[in-house]
């Protein structure tokens, strides 16, 4: 740290070439660092220089708002002569940026530089100027990948942090979103924004997002899902503490809910904090769709994490130990299929199991143009092959198949990917004591989940501690419809906890039929 | 200090009182009159609640520990309240037996008890070791699940036309004093009187104010619930097949057949049954912690592995069920007054004479 200030305060020399000759030596000559030294006719005996990092900045912007006006210069006597106030001149009344910021150390220029900033020195002045002339290639906003809805918006965030912030901005188009824009890394000073609406966000939280934010000492962050492992609430866990999600009005509605929204450059992946269990059973869609459709589904997912995290366990639990549960003709025809299987049956689930974890991460991983194979290795060779030469059971088959499905249908992978983790833990308890082990690591999971906070908010909440009185239920299992749901989420200490006034629909004409 | 909610208050108690009641048919000594027994028993045990709740209100911020020794003086009362915690540790240790010998029963012949036992206490221990809050998260977790399979079972029988409402006649056959004889005091200690524990618990919750009022309800709504199974359990089985049984419910619940396809819900019965015995064990497991914390000044967690080893150790003392069920409906029954009746009843004396002021501060 301390040398890290001794650095900063190299100051700039008053000497135009000394600064380009230390600007240079400094990026090690790199070839992509652009440095143009040049006169302009209306102050004779003083060069200026720009210099800007190629790629990262806008080459259009420079040309037409640095360059032209820096060449065509023309300035009052005056200010030739009073050298000093040569830059507060350029600054007042010739380039044409936005942004601009005055800089008296080489450090700062050199870090402008690799922001992507274009810094304007000018002979016999021991500052300098920045301009924002931040550019280069970028994608454009496209349709979100990974989280997709058929009704709702459809553009999901790139890696541009300017251009992310502005896509949210977009949504909530208000003064009281607040952006805080923090540099962290020591090699990348990667920029990562602190988004919230005040006036709804818990201060305390707030402040304990930024605590953390500022002790992540680390040289570099590539990815939000750095900051992630830093600031969450307990690293031994499978469970998620954070949310993460590449669409905009996610995290719109997220901030809207008092959470904190944190955004990193360079990736289209945003975090937000706090967050509790049941948030991750929730899609965007849910609040698009009409609330019918949207509890339907919702059940569903609820249903379909148990079957992902548990089938295979129930199923190895019931051919052990408990065949007596099973209708006598199904018992029957199971039996029969297991007949002739070498394998008992945890070992047969656990090859299954191993066999579709590795397809998933192989067809992840493949080259596009060979993705066929993998569905005709997967069904036809491991599937039906597999059955037919006796190496598992039919049964088993559609029991992993199944639990398959199931996992896909989370609208959070992170979530999805904890009970496929998970299961496993259950499959070998199953194997081992039946019923009985799948209660115990059952009710392992549910202290453990109850033990969990993110951020101070309980992470079962508003199931435990409970919500039922402020109406916090009705969006957790099922979703009422828009006009019920008055309060936010969260079981935190907001200071603005209602959405709506009451629960009360707003009142429609009433056609009688009569004419 | 931890603090819980009113509704979590409630929802301990519910889960607390149920635990492994519904596992024995209580009061069958009077025959098909138990339900009358278990009544009366519930009206008693609200009594017993009234007075605990009245010792609690003198230091709302005491626990059992500092409630004895505020009565009873620093070393009486110490020493009366260690009595009490290794009594909180014997009860959870029979609720640990109780998990070792279901599972014998119900889904495990051949699986090793030790085993069984070790990993239900390992997860009550985890449980004491987090605390009481996330212990009531727990519960509140675990409270639907209760509920949603409490209500498929009650329907699924109605469903299946078993319950037989003339099991229950002829009403006090032989007169009261049958009744009487099973209600008290065999009936008041278990499960009503239990809620002794609870001079624990109450100085943890928030809301002071509301602790009588969520306890009476939350109490007398639990009473009902268990009354009502005890008669429906008592209407299907009928008296004598009842007193036989050794888990009455699951075998009316093995009764069902519907529809050639729900026939085997053993497993819900079993799994309730664990959730009661679980939540029961490590309330008690959490209150002997809580109560030898209080009585020694040594932090709280140092005391959870300790007495999780000595519950499981003494779980292994009773050679048998038969003689686990004994030592239980007999002997324990007898002694249970003692903490129950007894000893508060002397706080409640104690207490009239000395003045109280307000709010004292806790030991």
């Amino acid at each position: 740290m301390n040398k890290q200030n001794a650095e900063a305060h190299t100051p700039l020399s008053p000497s135009l070439q000394a600064n380009v000759q230390a600007i240079r030596s400094r990026f090690g000559e790199s070839s992509d660092v652009v440095i143009r030294v040049f006169r302009s006719d209306a102050a004779p005996g003083r060069r200026l220089a720009i210099a800007y990092v190629d790629g990262i900045v806008d080459a259009e912007t420079i040309n037409r708002s640095v360059m032209e006006p820096l060449m065509s210069l023309q300035l009052p006597e005056y200010v030739i002569e009073k050298g000093a106030r040569l830059l507060e001149a350029l600054r007042g009344c010739v380039v044409s940026v936005g942004s601009m910021r005055d800089i008296h150390t080489l450090d700062e220029a050199l870090q402008y530089m690799a922001d992507g900033l274009c810094v304007i020195m000018a002979d016999g002045s021991a500052a300098a100027l920045t301009a924002d002339v931040n550019g280069g290639e970028e994608r454009s906003v496209g349709i979100a990948q990974t989280q997709t809805v058929i009704r709702g918006p459809q553009y999901g965030f790139v890696e541009s942090l300017r251009t992310n912030i502005s896509l949210i901005r977009r949504v909530i188009r208000s003064s009281s979103l607040h952006v805080q824009i923090h540099k962290v890394g020591k090699q990348t000073h990667t920029n990562v924004a602190v988004l919230y609406v005040h006036g709804i966000v818990d201060e305390g939280i707030l402040k304990e997002v930024y605590r953390r934010l500022a002790a992540i000492d680390i040289d570099g962050i590539l990815e939000s899902g750095y900051i992630e492992e830093f600031i969450q609430d307990e690293t031994f866990t499978l469970f998620p503490t954070l949310l993460n999600t590449e669409r905009p009005d996610t995290v719109a509605a997220a901030l809207l809910e008092g959470r904190v929204a944190i955004i990193v450059d360079g990736t289209p992946i945003a975090l937000m904090a706090p967050t509790t269990f049941f948030s991750f059973f929730q899609s965007p869609e849910d609040f698009y769709q009409r609330y019918d459709i949207a509890t339907f589904i919702r059940v569903i997912r609820y249903v379909a994490y148990v079957v992902s995290m548990l089938l295979p366990a129930l199923y190895i639990a019931v051919t052990t130990y408990h065949q007596e549960m099973l209708p006598t003709t199904l018992l029957i025809s199971l039996a029969a299929q297991r007949e002739g299987i070498p394998f008992p049956g945890l070992v047969e689930a656990l090859l299954m199991e191993m066999t579709f974890e590795v397809l998933r991460e192989a067809g992840l991983r493949m080259p596009r143009a060979i993705g066929p194979a993998i569905s005709i290795v997967g069904a036809l060779v491991l599937g039906q092959s597999a059955v037919q030469a006796g190496i598992v059971s039919a049964g088993m088959v559609i029991v992993v198949s199944f639990t398959a499905i199931s996992n896909f249908v989370m609208p959070e992978f992170n979530m999805a990917a904890t009970s496929r983790i998970i299961r496993f833990g259950f499959m070998l308890m199953a194997g081992m004591l039946g019923f009985f082990g799948i209660f115990v690591s059952g009710l392992f999971m549910l202290i453990h989940l109850a033990s969990l906070r993110s951020f101070g908010v309980p992470y079962m909440s508003p199931l435990a501690p409970g919500g039922a009185a402020q109406g916090l239920f009705r969006d957790m299992f099922i979703r009422m419809p828009w006009w019920a749901i008055v309060m936010r989420p969260l079981d935190m200490k907001m200071r603005n906890p209602k959405r709506r006034p009451n629960k009360k629909k707003p009142p429609a004409q009433r056609h009688s039929g009569k004419p | 200090m931890q603090r819980i909610g009113k509704n979590q208050l409630s929802i301990l108690i519910i889960l607390f009182l149920i635990g492994s009641t519904p596992l024995f048919e209580l009061g069958i000594e009077a025959k098909q009159d138990a339900w009358i027994a278990m009544t009366l028993a519930a009206a008693a045990g609200l009594l017993l609640t009234a007075m605990y709740l009245r010792i609690q209100r003198r230091a709302p911020e005491a626990g059992l520990a500092e409630l004895y020794m505020m009565h009873f003086g620093k070393w009486l009362g110490g020493a009366v309240g260690l009595i009490h915690m290794l009594w909180f540790a014997y009860e959870s240790m029979r609720n640990v037996r109780d998990v070792g010998e279901l599972t014998m029963i119900a889904l495990l012949p051949l699986t090793p008890k030790w085993i069984v036992m070790l990993l239900i206490l390992a997860v009550a221990a985890y449980t004491v070791s987090k605390g009481l809050e996330v212990f009531v998260r727990v519960i509140q977790l675990l409270m639907p699940v209760a509920v949603l399979s409490y209500m498929v079972i009650v329907l699924l029988l109605l469903v299946a036309r078993l319950p037989d409402i003339s099991q229950l006649k002829p009403v006090l056959e032989n007169g009261l004093a049958p009744v009487l004889k099973a209600a008290f005091p065999d009936l008041l200690s278990f499960p009503f009187g239990q809620m002794v524990i609870m001079l624990v618990f109450w100085k943890h919750v928030a809301e002071k104010n509301t602790i009588g009022r969520a306890s009476y309800w939350s109490q007398a709504g639990v009473s009902l619930f268990l009354i009502l199974m005890n008669m429906l359990t008592l209407c299907v089985l009928g008296p004598e097949v009842s007193s036989l049984s050794a888990l009455p419910l699951l075998e009316a619940v093995q009764l069902i057949r519907l529809a050639n396809f729900l026939e085997r819900l053993d497993v819900i019965v079993t799994l309730l049954l664990f959730i009661g015995l679980y939540v029961k064990m490590t309330a008690l497991y959490m209150a002997s912690a809580l109560t030898l914390s209080a009585v020694t000044g040594i932090a709280y967690r140092n005391w959870v592995m300790p007495i999780g080893a000595a519950i499981y150790a003494s779980s292994f003392l009773e050679p048998n069920n038969t003689y686990h069920i004994w030592i239980g409906l007999d002997i324990t029954l007898k002694i249970v007054p003692l903490f129950q009746i007894v000893l508060p009843v002397l706080m409640l004396a104690v207490g009239l004479r000395k003045k109280y002021k307000a709010a004292r501060p806790a030991a």
